[in-house]
């Protein structure tokens, strides 16, 4: 009943994460991380934020899990104004941040922890997540033994535990070299195609966010804004090689112009 | 027939040749060793040391002979040092590692504790020793009184900066999943600084063999400590030395059994205790399901 009432018109619906007039002023009042930005978010769709260092995408990220609260205007998650962190959101860091005393397993377990006592069901979704991001060999595993892509995966599947359908993630493979990072960005997008979530994707990398998203949010600084949505028509699945196609050229020249032309 | 070689045989030589190399060394060891007590023997009855302050290594084997077995006296004495031992090291670091656990996480206490820290920290614990004496009376009370002080010290600055300096990545991943405060004291805080209060341990473990001795040697009733002081006044060298390299034995005895529980409580840190913590793990989940 409650749903119905709230329910708002049919677009609006679709739209599972919004924002409007949302500012962010830090310290004194004189730093302006992020002024005025207005967008929604379709469910289900991926979308990338891209910018130079302190365009605010990372403060934007931070305004919609809860983390921090706006300064002005607000932002809503299904329909409810975020006042703070909530089930419905699951985030993952540039670092991997597990827990050096938890093997693989009980770290991809730890947010059903926070919620509350795991059941054998839950172990056993931790032990599917580790087996999709490809760790199904290494869950009693400790994070002291493993590599650095091989913890971000942990951290892949410790995101992806919660059952969240909003998903944020901050420079997620920022720390890993090329090839790895390449790698992971290919079965990211496979997971979250697989789970169905809606996601937010933080890079500073132009070719990475056209690659992965629906929509890129095109971000300049000073004060930090959401200066372009930049939507990409490519077909999926999409192979590495997309990359170099004409249509990808384009998106890429028109992102890079945006951010030129501030 | 030479060339081609089994990698079985291979390796076959290879830990021969580990095997050589390590007898080698323990008789090198043997043979310093051999040699210091052999030329201090020699030097003892050549005249050059004088015996009564520097007694011979075979005087000494005599005393450990006569004190262990035909005396036995020294068990008595051994079994109260240590059971001073443990019961300060206890108190004392159980002691510090709740202060500093709530000095760590209370900021309004820390600021108005930190002056105090400090005085205490440049005073040399032992000296006051005693003072807690006079305030305790002679006696057992006293006496672990003064190992607990020096033992408090360690453990409590360590928990301290364990407890105030967790990782902020983290602390932000637990924020974000919306953890409550005891959450994050009870699977983040807490276990994120036991490497550093365990080091804490190790250092306060090594003064409580020292605080009981100093407590014994003011109160000299019993303890090795005491016993040490009855064989020196009595000018029988050879037995206070049986004694202290009782207490030798003994230090190194307790610091093994510090390496041993560290690597059971921080077992992450360590490649052998990674291993048993997965293989247990990984059998209780193959248990459950």
């Amino acid at each position: 009943m409650k749903d119905q009432i709230m329910a708002p018109d049919t677009v609006a619906a679709d739209i599972v994460v919004s924002g409007r007039g949302v500012g962010k002023t830090f310290a004194d009042g004189s730093v302006v991380a992020l002024k005025n930005a207005d967008f929604g978010i379709k469910r289900g769709s991926f979308v990338s934020l891209v910018g130079p260092s302190g365009c605010g995408k990372s403060t934007l990220l931070r305004l919609v899990s809860g983390l921090i609260a706006p300064s002005s205007g607000a932002v809503t998650v299904h329909g409810t104004p975020v006042t703070g962190p909530r089930r419905d959101i699951s985030m993952m860091f540039q670092k991997a941040t597990l827990l050096e005393w938890r093997t693989a397993l009980d770290n991809v377990l730890l947010p059903t922890e926070i919620a509350g006592t795991p059941t054998q069901a839950d172990r056993n979704r931790a032990m599917d997540l580790l087996k999709l991001v490809g760790l199904g060999d290494f869950a009693f595993s400790f994070p002291a033994q493993l590599s650095g892509g091989m913890q971000q995966r942990v951290a892949l599947a410790r995101l992806l535990q919660t059952g969240a359908d909003i998903l944020l993630l901050d420079e997620p493979f920022g720390a890993l070299d090329e090839f790895t990072r390449e790698r992971l960005n290919t079965e990211l997008m496979r997971i979250v195609a697989e789970v169905g979530a809606t996601t937010l994707f933080v890079t500073h990398n132009i070719s990475e966010a056209i690659f992965l998203a629906d929509q890129v949010f095109v971000m300049t600084s000073r004060p930090g804004q959401v200066a372009k949505i930049v939507d990409v028509d490519l077909d999926r699945p999409r192979p590495l090689s997309i990359q170099t196609s004409p249509a990808f050229n384009a998106l890429v020249a028109d992102v890079r112009e945006t951010l030129g032309a501030v | 027939m030479v060339a081609i070689q089994s990698p079985d045989a291979a390796t076959g030589n290879a830990t021969d040749a580990a095997r050589q190399l390590r007898n080698r060394r323990i008789a090198t060891h043997l043979g310093i060793f051999l040699a210091i007590v052999l030329s201090w023997e020699i030097a003892s009855r050549a005249g050059w040391l004088d015996p009564l302050f520097y007694p011979r290594p075979s005087a000494i084997l005599q005393s450990f002979w006569l004190i262990y077995v035909v005396n036995g006296n020294v068990w008595y004495h051994l079994g109260v040092t240590m059971s001073l031992v443990f019961a300060g090291f206890v108190g004392g670091s159980v002691l510090g590692i709740v202060l500093g656990s709530l000095v760590g996480l209370n900021g309004t206490l820390r600021r108005f504790l930190k002056p105090y820290v400090i005085v205490l920290e440049a005073t040399p614990r032992i000296a006051v020793a005693p003072l807690l004496i006079a305030a305790l009376g002679f006696g057992v009370t006293s006496k672990i009184a003064i190992i607990m002080l020096v033992c408090f010290f360690a453990p409590f600055i360590n928990t301290l900066s364990g407890v105030m300096n967790v990782n902020q990545d983290k602390l932000e991943l637990f924020r974000a999943m919306g953890a409550s405060k005891w959450q994050i004291l009870r699977k983040l805080v807490l276990p994120d600084a036991i490497p550093v209060i365990m080091a804490g341990e190790r250092l306060a473990l090594t003064a409580a063999l020292s605080g009981a001795l100093v407590a014994e040697f003011i109160q000299r009733d019993q303890g090795i400590g005491s016993l040490i002081l009855v064989y020196t006044r009595n000018l029988n060298m050879a037995s206070a030395f049986a004694c202290i390299f009782t207490l030798t034995l003994l230090g190194f005895l307790i610091f093994r059994g510090m390496e041993v529980l560290d690597r059971t409580i921080a077992y992450w840190k360590h490649e052998e205790g990674r291993t048993r913590v997965s293989a247990r793990r990984r059998k209780a989940m193959e248990g459950q399901s």
